[in-house]
Order: C-alpha cells, then structure tokens, then sequence
C-alpha cells in the first residue's frame, strides 16, 4: 500500500472522494468510524445508498454541481447543522454528530471528480455555546452594574445637593478628628474651607480654654462609640465667635471598627445670648439692672455661710428714698423710673465691684458688702451714700433731689442669719428716716 | 486597457442583475425569509482607486472592519477571476445572527459565524459565477470560499496593483435590515479583454474600434 493510499486514514476529518459518475471511490477510516459502513461496503456505492435517505438535499445538490458544473461549495454548520448521518465513534446513535462540511471539485482526467470534506464541529458547537452563555451573563451583570452604579450616583447627588442646601453644617472626621468632609454650611461656620482644616483635628481649632474639655468628650466616644455632643465657644479666624453645638455618630468600617465620626455643627450662639439674657432677666430688675431681691436673698445665704467660715464681717445696708411717692405725683411716673435709675447707679458707683447692690422693693436698695471693717469704715460708706444720692437729678425739664434713709445690719454683730439681720437693717433705715424727716419735715424737693 | 463603451456597461449591468438575481432567489430559499437584492451598479477601477472609495465610505476611524468572501474562478473561456463578495463586519454580523436566532453580545465574529457567512458568500458568488457560466455557454471552476475581515486600507494588499477591478455595488435587504455590499471580480488586464468579449457577445454589440483605447 502506498503513502497515497494511507493518507486519507491518517487525517483527523471525513474524506469522501465521489467519482464523476456519482459512486463513492474513496470513504476513509474518519467516515468509516462515525458512519457505521466500512469503505469496502461503501466505494461503489452511491452517497444516497451509503447513507440511506437521512440525508440533507443540499448535499446531494452540491456534489452535484461540483461533478457537473466544477464549483465548491461549503455547508456551514450553523445552516446545516447535521446533514449526513454521523454520529460520535463509540457512542450512541442517538443524535447525529455536528458538522460542517466542505465540497470541491477535483478535474481528474477531463472529467470532475467530487471531495467531501467532513469536520466534527461538536466542541467547536460546544465552546461557542458556552462564549455566548457567559457574554449574555456579562451582559446582565453589566446591566446591573450599570444601574447599580446609577442608582449610586442619584443617590450620591441627591446627599450632596442636601448637603449643599442643609441650614446645618454637616462634617465627617476620622477617628483623630481630623475632617474629611465638611458642607459649604460648615466651611461657613467655621470661616475655612476644608483643604485648610483637613490636616489637623478641628477641636485645634477651638480656643484653648475650650479644647481640653472637648477633646476628652471626643475621645469617650471614639473609646465607647458612642455618640459625641458638646456645646463649644468658637473664634473664627476674623475674630467673630460663635456658640457652636457638634453632634456626630460614630461610621464603622468594614471590619467594624470606628473610622471616624459624622454629624452636625449648629450656630447655636443666639439660643445661647436668649438664655443668658433670660437667666439676667431671672436674677435682675429690668429697670435698674441691679440683682433682684430674690437673688440677693440668695446671695446673702451664701455670703453668710460663707463669712461663718472664714470669720468675716457682712455689712446690710438697706437705703430707702424719702419721699418718693412725692416725686411720682408731681413728675409722673417716667421721672420716677429716671430717678430710680439715677440712684442705682450711683451707689454701685461709689461701692466696690464685689459689693453686691440690689433693688429691694419699689424705692428700696440693698447692699451686702463682704470684708466690712469698723463701724468708721461703715459710717464712711454710708456718707458716700447719702452725698452721692443727694446730687441732683436731671430729669429732662427740670433737675429734683432725693434724699434717702440708709439703714445698718452687721454680721456678726447684729445677727447671724439672714432674717435677723434684714429685720435690724430694715428697722435701722425707719429709724433713720424717722430723725431725717423730724430734722427737715419734707424731703423731695425741685432743686 | 481600452475603456469600455456605454453599451458594453448597461450589458454588463444586466449580466449581473440576471445573476444576482438568481443568487437572492437560492438564498432566500436556504434562510427561508425574503431577500432582496437590488440592482447593481457597475464600475471599472483600478485596485488603488477601490482602496480609496472603500476608505471614504467607511472611514478606518469608525473601527469597523470589511469582512470579505473570496473564491476564485477559472472559466474554460479563457479568464480567471477572483470573486469577492464585501460587507461591513459589522452588518455582516448582524445578518448572521438574525438568520441564527441569537442575540449574543459578542463584538467579533465567532469560528461558527463565519463559517455560516462563508456559505452565503459561497451560495451568493457561486449562483452569480453560475448563470455567468450558463450566459457566456462556458464551465466556471470554483474554489472554496475564504472569509477574512480587514480594514479597507489592507482589504486588497494580497492584490496586483496592475489588476483591474469590476465592481458591481449591490444593496441586500432582509427583514429589517439594510445591509449595502460590494461584488467584485479582480482579473487581469487580458482576463477581462476575454470577460468583456464574452459580454459583447452575448449581447450581440458592435465589434469595438481599437482606436477608442487611451
């Protein structure tokens, strides 16, 4: 046998050689494993009669062609998928192996000769399969992503359009404070933008007095993750300050640990000034400014305890202006209001800046002065008193003078509690005003 | 190479649109769905001249590639010629898969596609060489069909820049799409003296004057 003849079993694809008068001359041993018929059985046999009427009419028409007419042809697998009866060596019979078959015309001799070229296309059918499963899957993945990833970004621009437009500053720190988002609101109340605060951790930023007690709050709640509010006075770089109040919630990482902190910065200065003003208003009189009697009361509780401690001596004063009601019914009651103010500030001014003034009652003041001395030192004060009152007062239209009654209480000598020593002051200034009056029978008078 | 005549032209029009004719009818029959073949256009050029006018239709910078089929041909008449059937790749595609049923999002042509594209470029070449056979009374041997996809700029490198071009411009619709591609038969300069003669021929025109050459 020679080389020529053993090479058509040697190929790993179908070899069918058809003569010009439509009989097989060669099937090689490819065909012959896949077909069920041995070459001997089938050279000489028509392509209809090797392979029974299973077969796909193009072929025939081909191999036609080609023998007639000299042309090629190529059946693909994806038009044809099994046009001859071929299934897998050793297998089942129970599904035609896939195939694409090519034909070509051979001129031998004058005449045309017909090759059928046979390749099994099955893992070819197979991997293709799979490439077209897994981009579908990509596909959808990516579809997914895709909106996934929209969805993130609509979610993305709707934080930040808030976080542009919130009333609030809005912040987000590491765990050392140091901020790594801060809103337009924030950069606002902090009077820097982030590039300019971001190194450093922002409670750096409050003045000293405040730091040490908002850097600890900050470290409890990194420790305990738990949340963080304080309330903080701060200077901004052009001098203003405000009352800030922070409040953050610990973000954990992925692991669960504290990354760091976010939350809010209020302007909280105006609730701050309100409170101030109504805790004045509380313990003041808002005519005068001077402690109310409530609050004095309070204070000389204190002073009293306070004295019986270190031994001190308290003086009370309790001053009272003659004839008051005088000035109302002849200037009204606005002149009334001056003179009261004209007095207030008068004794504060001639008393110390510890000494505690107040208004007591409708025209009476009292006075509690720590670190009293003698009964000179006393007389002395109330002198000053006395002058100072006496002055005159302008009243817009014309001037008056008020005289007043000064009455004296000494702790420890004339009482060691509170009511004891009200009461003697108290009856001292009647007392006073008593040989005031029998010295001069009247006492406000137009100057 | 002498110019052809306006009657050699309109000859060779009808020539081809008897044959495509035929080619659509084969494949309509094969995908089981209407397809229209429209009239070609014919022109003769030079290989440089098709390389220039592929560019401008589909500029390199639009990434999308020319898939060709080529088979050649030698007919007992006396001219041989390299029959190349032109598709935008990405039409081309498009075609297949609709024909397939697959909808796969697959951005290049798989070893299966183009084996299905090499048959219909076979079925659509070997249907027009065919009736070409059957017009001239001549046999036509054919070779088996190559699928290649290329850029216009390198589409005919494998070509002689001394070849001449007949290229017949044809439209084809499937259902839905409109895909526009080229036939086209390279020869040599006395293959299609012999093609052209053949023509002359078949539709009984005037003997040409030799003097009308350049």
């Amino acid at each position: 046998m020679d080389c020529c003849q053993l090479l058509p079993d040697c190929v790993d694809l179908g070899l069918i050689l058809v003569g010009q008068d439509g009989r097989i001359r060669v099937w090689n041993r490819w065909i012959e494993e896949r077909a069920g018929l041995s070459a001997e059985q089938a050279v000489g046999l028509t392509l209809a009669e090797a392979f029974g009427p299973h077969v796909d009419p193009r072929v025939a028409l081909v191999v036609r062609e080609a023998l007639d007419f000299g042309w090629s042809a190529r059946l693909s697998h994806a038009l044809h998928p099994m046009p001859l009866p071929l299934f897998p060596p050793g297998g089942g019979r129970a599904e035609r192996m896939k195939q694409s078959i090519d034909v070509t015309s051979l001129p031998v001799g004058g005449a045309n000769q017909c090759l059928v070229q046979v390749r099994d296309v099955t893992e070819t059918v197979r991997r293709e399969a799979l490439l077209k499963q897994q981009a579908r899957q990509l596909r959808a993945d990516l579809h997914r992503l895709t909106r996934a990833q929209a969805e993130l970004q609509r979610s993305e621009m709707r934080f930040r359009e808030l976080a542009r437009q919130a009333p609030a500053g809005l912040f987000e720190a590491d765990a050392q404070a140091c901020c790594t988002f801060l809103n337009e609101r924030c950069e606002q109340l902090l009077g820097q933008e982030l590039v300019a605060v971001a190194g450093t951790p922002w409670i750096n930023l409050l003045p000293f007095s405040e730091q040490t007690r908002v850097r600890k709050s900050w470290c409890q709640a990194v420790e305990s993750a738990t949340r963080f509010s304080e309330e903080f006075r701060f200077t901004r770089p052009d001098g203003s300050y405000l009352w800030m109040r922070a409040e953050a919630g610990p973000l954990r990482d992925e692991s669960g640990r504290i990354g760091g902190f976010i939350g809010t910065m209020l302007d909280v200065t105006e609730l701050h000034e309100r409170a101030t003003r109504n805790e004045f208003r509380a313990n003041h009189d808002g005519l005068t400014s001077l402690l109310n009697r409530d609050r004095f009361e309070r204070h000389l509780r204190a002073a009293i305890s306070g004295a019986r401690e270190v031994s001190d001596r308290l003086a009370l004063l309790f001053i009272d202006l003659d004839d008051f009601k005088g000035i109302n019914d002849n200037h009204g009651h606005n002149a009334g209001d001056t003179v009261l103010k004209a007095v207030a500030g008068r004794v504060r001014r001639v008393l110390r800046s510890e000494d505690l003034v107040a208004r007591y009652g409708g025209d009476e003041f009292a006075v509690l002065i720590s670190g009293a001395g003698d009964a000179q030192n006393l007389d002395a004060i109330i002198g000053k008193i006395n002058q100072a009152v006496a002055m005159p007062i302008n009243l817009g239209h014309c001037h008056v003078r008020v005289a007043c009654s000064v009455g004296l209480a000494v702790f420890p000598d004339h009482g060691t509690d509170p009511a004891t020593l009200l009461n003697h002051a108290d009856k001292a200034m009647y007392c006073a005003k008593r040989t005031r009056c029998a010295d001069s029978g009247s006492s406000a008078e137009p100057v | 190479m002498r110019r052809f005549s306006e009657l050699e032209m309109d000859a060779l029009t009808e020539a081809f649109n008897l044959s495509l004719g035929e080619a659509a009818a084969t494949f309509s029959a094969i995908v089981r769905e209407e397809i229209e073949l429209s009239v070609p256009t014919i022109e003769i050029l030079s290989r440089d001249e098709l390389t220039q006018r592929l560019e401008s239709v589909q500029p390199s910078a639009a990434g999308d590639r020319l898939c060709r089929i080529n088979q050649q041909f030698d007919a007992a008449s006396g001219f041989q010629t390299d029959a190349l059937l032109l598709f935008p790749e990405h039409g081309s595609l498009e075609i297949v898969r609709r024909m397939l049923g697959d909808d796969t999002p697959i951005q290049q042509i798989t070893e299966l596609e183009q084996d299905a594209l090499a048959e219909i470029g076979n079925i659509i070449i070997n249907s027009c060489m065919s009736s070409l056979a059957n017009l001239f009374g001549t046999e036509m041997r054919g070779s088996l069909p190559r699928v290649q996809s290329r850029t216009a700029r390198t589409l005919l490198d494998d070509k002689s820049d001394s070849d001449v071009i007949l290229v017949a411009r044809i439209g084809m619709t499937m259902a839905a799409h409109n895909l526009s591609g080229y036939v086209l038969f390279i020869m040599d300069v006395p293959s299609i003296e012999s093609f052209m003669a053949q023509v002359g021929r078949l539709f009984r025109l005037p003997e040409q004057d030799d003097s009308l050459s350049p």
